[in-house]
């Protein structure tokens, strides 16, 4: 009797599902990294320096004010005068001081009287602000008896 | 008579793995790209309240350091100086900063320096990155063997501020 021999089965691997999660993930990162690029909606362009480093340890109280120019999806300038963005909402550095004074209060409410001196006032203020506006910002600060600063700044890779 | 065939359809083999390997390629482009979150850090900014440190300190002939920062009416840097000397406006007048400081107090973390004072002068419209980058060249730089930060000066104090250029 004669015997056929067996044909060898290719595996046939179905390949569809691996293709379709690669392009997915391929255009998640796409538009991840656009995303990245633009950051047109930042309102805070913080310079860059080779000498700023990351904090080792966050200070126990912080008094986060973040100072900038309110933009436009572009990236321009939507107004030239920049503002302190503090507690939601938008306050000229002229009128921070009764701002910072309520935030001492509270604080010293929930911490006690000796808080202030505890209390690092981190700047982020943004890269085109006039300088001397910043100084008057740490200004309003000292006035009301807040005395230790950090300024914050991109970490500039070389 | 009419026959008809029925044939099975021919098998279309597309060979998938090339548009695999260009798709993973172009993945793992895209992944390697990524900064999701660009660092930020801190500069230390000692900024006393008292009174200028006038003393002068004799024994390594130190006064308070004064470093200017003169600019246009858009803030654009035209002139940084140390005391009365003018560095230039470019990125290498930061550099000569740094040099300048460094030769002031003789070595980084010289216990005599301690109680220096820089006083930092800029006028209104100075744009902050400026004055953010004469801060950072005045108090170090990093060191190219250890990688860590070699501190020059720790006291950063600012000059009043100067009113708008009308």
């Amino acid at each position: 009797m004669k015997l056929r021999p067996l044909e060898a089965n290719s595996p046939d691997t179905d390949m569809t599902p691996i293709i379709d999660i690669v392009f997915l993930l391929l255009m998640l990162f796409m538009i991840v990294i656009n995303f990245e690029n633009s950051k047109a909606e930042d309102r805070t362009r913080l310079p860059k320096d080779g000498l700023a480093k990351p904090p080792e340890v966050r200070p126990e109280h912080e008094l986060v004010l973040n100072f900038g120019y309110k933009r436009n999806r572009d990236g321009s300038k939507a107004e030239s005068t920049p503002t302190v963005y503090f507690n939601d909402r938008d306050v000229e550095v002229g009128r921070l001081g009764i701002e910072l004074d309520q935030e001492r209060r509270a604080m010293e409410q929930q911490y006690g009287n000796r808080v202030i001196d505890d209390v690092t006032v981190l700047i982020r203020a943004d890269a085109d602000v006039p300088a001397g506006l910043v100084q008057q910002l740490v200004q309003k600060c000292q006035q009301n008896g807040f005395t230790k600063f950090l300024l914050r700044a991109m970490v500039e890779q070389k | 008579m009419k026959f008809k065939l029925h044939l099975p359809p021919d098998k279309f083999n597309l060979p998938l793995a090339p548009m695999l390997d260009i798709a993973l390629l172009l993945m793992m482009f895209f992944v390697l790209n990524l900064k999701l979150v660009t660092p930020q850090g801190n500069l230390d900014l000692n900024l006393p309240i008292s009174a200028p440190n006038l003393v002068q300190r004799a024994d390594v002939n130190l006064t308070d350091i004064k470093v200017g920062l003169h600019s246009d009416r858009n803030g654009v840097l035209t002139e940084l100086t140390l005391g009365s000397k003018n560095l230039g406006n470019d990125d290498a007048a930061f550099d000569r900063l740094n040099r300048e400081i460094l030769q002031i107090i003789g070595r980084p973390g010289n216990p005599l320096t301690k109680d220096v004072e820089i006083e930092i002068d800029a006028d209104f419209e100075t744009q902050y990155r400026y004055v953010a980058k004469a801060i950072s060249q005045c108090t170090g730089r990093i060191d190219a063997q250890t990688k860590q930060i070699a501190r020059y000066v720790e006291k950063i104090r600012f000059a009043p501020p100067h009113k708008p250029k009308a």
